[in-house]
């Protein structure tokens, strides 16, 4: 390196120094051409933007719709199953239905593995008979919450109509079917304890 | 005191509705940061009278350091809305770990940043609003600075940010670096290549700093 290249490089930096002194001065308040408080203030009155669901788009409100409906149908199945037990001493089992789904599959067509096909339709065949078994009250209950669970697997499978690679969907739906299967178990068990019971 | 400080006090004081703003003005750093704390303390309970407070006390320096970033009057005015609506909504996280200033620019930074990832996406209407604002913007610089100033705008973005930040606004190289989400080193990178283009600018100016 020359000694004339370093005279200029000691030049520019002294310039660039010179620069950062002169950009200290540059004023840092600057008062806006018109006041900012009154869309401020219309803002801020306004609730704080909460993230909810059923604000988004309405695909993610389906999501929301579907995921509160299988919620839903957990707590209620739950509770016939709690008024059920209270009424009959006799213990249920309710088998694992992890095995039934090994098959199941989305997308255009949705299929559930002919496991839960068989053991759906013989629980359906079953539970017209066994419902007769049981007291009006849990009955009705009975029926409510199957209305419940179909209805929120029809949303569903209109949902995955329109999305039929949507994750979350099938998810959803998987778990109202396993509801519905472990529904209808809770039902079937009842009444074959019953009829255990009265056949001694 | 300026003149343009003495009012912005007095304005933060008559919104607070404090009617002893004469002691104020006589001490005004203590007093103000003592009178800063107890309208933060009230704007963290939803009062919305002292944040007006804070935005008069706060609105000259936000909305300088957006200008400065955006070198758009309707976008700083936007950014620095946009900041003190953001303010609002997270004043319930601010600890005091760091000054009230220090964190309102951070949101600033972070809505000008904001803003300008999208305007990538309406790159159409930036370039039309790049058209229209040639015209250097108004920042009450002093005449021998107006040609530093109008330079500053015309750097490329990345190292106007930085250059602003640590140059303008005094905030060091790592605060400077974690407003705009880049290294440290990066901020060092960029603030040498912002002056390396200003001296080429003004030189060709006949700039005397």
């Amino acid at each position: 390196m020359t000694e004339e290249n370093t005279t200029k490089e000691n030049m520019a930096e002294k310039n660039e120094d010179k620069l950062i002194a002169a950009a200290r001065k540059l004023s840092t308040d600057i008062s806006p051409g018109r006041d900012l408080w009154p869309g401020i203030a219309e803002a801020i009155a306004k609730p704080a933007p909460r993230r909810s669901w059923a604000r988004l788009d309405g695909r993610t409100s389906m999501f929301a719709q579907a995921a509160a409906i299988v919620l839903l149908i957990g707590a209620s199945s739950s509770l016939t199953y709690v008024i059920v037990k209270g009424q009959q001493q006799a213990p249920i089992t309710v088998p694992s239905t992890a095995m039934i789904f090994e098959q199941t599959s989305f997308a255009n067509r949705y299929s559930l593995g002919p496991g839960f096909e068989d053991a759906h339709s013989a629980l359906a065949n079953d539970l017209k008979i066994e419902l007769a078994r049981l007291s009006p009250e849990v009955r009705a209950n009975v029926e409510t919450n199957l209305k419940l669970i179909h209805g929120a697997i029809f949303e569903m499978n209109n949902a995955l109509e329109q999305e039929p690679d949507n994750i979350l969907l099938q998810k959803q739906l998987l778990r109202a079917y396993r509801e519905e299967l472990a529904f209808l178990r809770r039902v079937s068990g009842l009444t074959r304890n019953i009829m255990m019971r009265n056949d001694i | 005191m300026s003149l343009d400080t003495e009012k912005r006090h007095l304005a933060a004081l008559l919104t607070a509705e404090s009617s002893d703003y004469s002691r104020y003005m006589a001490t005004p750093v203590t007093e103000s940061l003592t009178d800063e704390a107890a309208w933060i303390k009230r704007a963290q309970c939803s009062d919305s009278s002292a944040f007006e407070a804070l935005y008069r006390l706060h609105i000259d320096k936000v909305y300088g350091l957006c200008l400065r970033m955006t070198g758009n009057v309707a976008e700083a005015e936007d950014c620095a809305q946009e900041a003190f609506i953001q303010a609002w909504n997270q004043l319930s996280k601010f600890r005091g770990d760091s000054a009230f200033s220090t964190w309102l620019h951070r949101i600033a930074v972070n809505s000008v940043l904001g803003r300008m990832r999208k305007a990538i996406r309406e790159r159409e209407r930036i370039l039309a609003v790049a058209e229209n604002t040639l015209e250097p913007v108004a920042t009450g610089d002093d005449d021998d600075l107006r040609d530093l100033s109008e330079a500053v705008g015309r750097l490329p973005e990345g190292a106007r940010h930085v250059f602003v930040l640590n140059a303008v606004y005094g905030y060091s190289h790592d605060e400077a670096a974690e407003m705009l989400g880049i290294a440290a080193g990066t901020s060092k990178a960029q603030l040498h290549r912002a002056r390396r283009l200003l001296a080429q600018q003004l030189k060709q100016q006949g700039f005397e700093a």
